[in-house]
């Protein structure tokens, strides 16, 4: 018998939780020192994310990170349906040039990064997911900015509209691919066709279900905001993995339910509906995971692609965006500033490429080489090109 | 240095400039809009002015000069239509009301040019409380001493322009108990109040010239005054309406004062004396509070009746002129509300009432604007 037996064994146990109060804690200091140095504070989150992650000093390890793939799953879906409430469906009806400009920003970014990859001799079908890939704006980067800096205006509310809309594309476009590549590797037409329409339709479905269920019980709940807070989060988590257990697109069914919340809510009465401090965290922990995620020992072999993809990306972009500015009533300076409002890649390009390399894991490798490095160019310069657009707007709110 | 020159103009003419809200279609809070719904008005070819005014999320629509209500109001009409299609493309809603109903002061960010910069740093917070919206109407007078004694004779009807514009019962999220709460935020700046008791142009320009030494004042856009000459342009301009929840409203409210202005210069019903403004305050509080419900005194005969009623009254007195000027369309709208429909305040708390949903009001306001009935 030990005598010291009331002395802790060594070494300490960590376990998950705690990792993960020491990331928001590490995370919180990070994001003051960088709003002290006048950049995004979501730099520093990403910045604590890459210092505590599995290459650096390795606190959040593979296995962490594989185990809270559901905290990334909900925090996404809490984003998510945060910016499906932003998007009004019926602006794209009373300015219909503003849907063509989503479709050709879109498209062109596709564009682009397929010729640039396909160039620089990368196989056609990872040219191909890597430029769907990329259409996606990162919507926990632009939804938070737009929040700390209390940017309100025609470039925020268009950045928003169309990182809601380009997030919904590129999870679309990949699925179709990845139909394509079932044909390519297996030869099941039916399910190439198939896979994409249940996709689209039964996460479409499965959000406006939902809506409808949250819109009914807040009616129940009458005026307290703590209970529509909740059952709003609630009902968020069960969609996000009900998505998950129907083989369904967790963003596309959280972007629905919050589209469908806000056009279903006909009295205004919930508009105020958000996450507050708890959505606060989830964003931290999304962007700190994401970045954590990063395999950064991929980057040196992918650099040239990455950048190539970064740059493309921009400029398919913006090309969309000024192409399409003067007909849906921008002024071509504003309209660049949307395009660089549009750089940031996050967490959803990283749950596409998760989940492609899951389903295909021939060619997940050399997609993520690529993607990867670009994700790790883009969570320094993403942010700042979107901040140095909001703020050239003259969009944020005076700081103190 | 000079005086200020009145330049002459014709008499009994009109013209209106209405502050608007640009709200988002979220949560239908104040938003940045201005410059470029002004850059999308632009390039169309209407009459009068839209402008971007004191802050991002207002924007002023102002008309030319006409002799005739109808005219000034179809000319609202045609401004209001070139509104609404350039906010439709940028998902933006217009609105009339005195206040916005959600508007906290910290978000709000002042316009860039130099001269609101300049009142942001003198008044500090108050100038982003000055974020209120109103209608100002402008009248023709030929020359400086005609606009003072117009000016001090319509002095005894402010409290009418206040209650029959009365659209600010909400103001930074609560009920005021007021029908125009936008009326109390004007009153904290230093500048606001009555225009002092001059009848004289040459006495007005000596007052003029003692607070510019002073260094109270640059130009007569820094008086914020109930009634305030605007020798620029030959008019006064009544300042103390809410902006009304429509053009229709806005249109009606400067035909009653050009049928009073009329009333006033020919009949000379009001002997001038400064007497007229002991209850002034009293009367204006009344208006803002209790908007027609409200108590008015008459300055000349001490009588006591609802502004309600006194309204009633003086459009009787005033409906020959307002036959002469044809506009009596104007004034029927008027006697409408007085009757019992009630000014915008009444119609904002019974659409609140209905879903005590602020952001929905601030919707039904928009539509309201826009020409929806209802």
């Amino acid at each position: 018998m030990d005598e010291f037996f009331f002395l802790p064994s060594w070494a300490v146990q960590v376990d998950d939780l705690q990792r993960l109060a020491l990331l928001l804690l590490v995370a919180v200091i990070a994001g003051e020192a960088a709003h002290w140095l006048r950049v995004p504070r979501l730099l520093g989150w990403i910045a604590a994310g890459v210092a505590l992650g599995p290459d650096v000093a390795g606190l959040i390890d593979r296995d962490v990170i594989a185990d809270q793939y559901g905290l990334l799953q909900i925090a996404i879906g809490v984003v998510l349906f945060e910016l499906g409430q932003r998007v009004d469906l019926g602006w794209l009806r009373r300015n219909a040039p503003l849907a063509g400009a989503s479709v050709l920003e879109s498209g062109l970014a596709f564009v682009a990064i397929f010729t640039v990859l396909w160039l620089l001799e990368a196989p056609p079908r990872v040219a191909a997911t890597a430029g769907a890939i990329g259409i996606a704006t990162s919507p926990a980067v632009v939804l938070t900015l737009a929040r700390d800096l209390r940017a309100q205006g025609q470039v925020t509310e268009r950045v928003l509209l169309l990182t809601a809309l380009n997030s919904a594309y590129a999870v679309v476009v990949v699925s179709v691919l990845i139909a394509w590549l079932h044909v390519e590797y297996r030869g099941e037409w039916l399910v190439a066709a198939a896979h994409p329409l249940y996709l689209i339709f039964g996460s479409a479905a499965l959000g406006a279900a939902f809506a409808a269920v949250l819109i009914g019980a807040l009616r129940l709940l009458g005026n307290r905001v703590e209970a529509h807070f909740l059952s709003a989060l609630a009902l968020v988590v069960v969609a996000v993995s009900l998505a998950a257990a129907l083989n369904l697109s967790a963003v596309l069914a959280a972007l629905a339910f919050g589209t469908c919340a806000r056009a279903f809510d006909r009295g205004r009465r919930f508009v105020s509906l958000d996450f507050g401090r708890l959505g606060r965290i989830l964003v931290m922990l999304l962007l700190a995971l994401a970045a954590a995620s990063l395999e950064l020992e991929l980057v040196p072999a992918g650099l040239l692609a990455g950048a190539a993809l970064v740059v493309a990306r921009y400029f398919g972009k913006s090309l969309g965006l000024l192409a399409t500015a003067g007909v849906s009533g921008l002024a071509p300076r504003k309209a660049a500033l949307v395009g660089l409002g549009l750089m940031p890649m996050s967490a959803v390009a990283l749950i596409l490429v998760h989940e492609t390399s899951t389903l295909f894991p021939e060619f997940g490798p050399a997609l993520a080489t690529v993607v990867v490095a670009a994700l790790a160019l883009l969570e320094v310069v993403g942010p700042l090109a979107a901040q140095f657009a909001l703020e050239r707007a003259g969009e944020t709110a005076e700081r103190r | 240095m000079e005086g200020l020159e009145f330049k002459r103009s014709a008499p009994l003419t009109l013209g209106v400039e209405l502050e608007l809200a640009l709200v988002n279609t979220r949560d239908c809070d104040l938003t940045r809009a201005a410059s470029d719904l002004h850059a999308l008005t632009e390039g169309a070819i209407h009459p009068g002015a839209i402008r971007p005014e004191a802050s991002e999320s207002m924007i002023e629509v102002s008309t030319s000069v006409h002799s005739r209500h109808g005219a000034l109001a179809a000319e609202l009409r045609e401004l209001r239509g070139h509104v609404l299609a350039a906010a439709d493309r940028l998902n933006v809603l217009v609105t009339g009301g005195g206040a916005h109903p959600l508007q906290r002061s910290s978000g709000r960010r002042i316009s860039d040019k130099p001269r609101f910069g300049l009142l942001s740093e003198l008044y500090g917070d108050l100038a982003k409380r000055f974020a209120v919206f109103g209608l100002h109407i402008h009248l023709g007078c030929p020359d400086g001493d005609d606009a003072l004694y117009l000016l001090h004779a319509l002095s005894r009807y402010v409290p009418h322009f206040i209650a029959l514009a009365a659209a600010s019962p909400y103001y930074q999220g609560v009920d005021t108990a007021f029908d125009s709460a936008r009326g109390n935020a004007v009153f904290a700046f230093p500048l606001s109040g009555r225009a002092p008791f001059v009848l004289r142009w040459n006495d007005f320009n000596g007052y003029f010239a003692r607070v510019r030494e002073m260094g109270i004042v640059a130009s007569p856009k820094d008086l914020y005054w109930d009634i305030r000459p605007k020798p620029e342009h030959g008019t006064i301009e009544i300042r103390v309406c809410d902006t009304p929840l429509t053009v229709d409203k806005a249109a009606a409210l400067a035909a009653y004062a050009q049928a009073l202005a009329r009333y006033l210069l020919v009949e000379r019903v009001h002997p001038l004396n400064e007497d007229i403004y002991l209850p002034y305050g009293y009367n204006r509080f009344q208006a803002c509070r209790f908007g027609l419900e409200g108590e008015l005194i008459d300055p000349a005969t001490r009588a006591r009746r609802s502004i309600g009623e006194d309204i009633a009254a003086t459009l009787e007195a005033a409906a020959v002129h307002a036959r002469e000027l044809e506009g009596e369309e104007g004034l029927a709208a008027l006697a409408e509300c007085v009757r019992g429909a009630g000014n915008d305040a009444r119609w904002m708390r019974e659409t609140y009432a209905r879903t005590e949903s602020l952001p929905d009001l601030v919707y039904r306001q928009a539509q309201r604007w826009r020409g929806a009935t209802r």
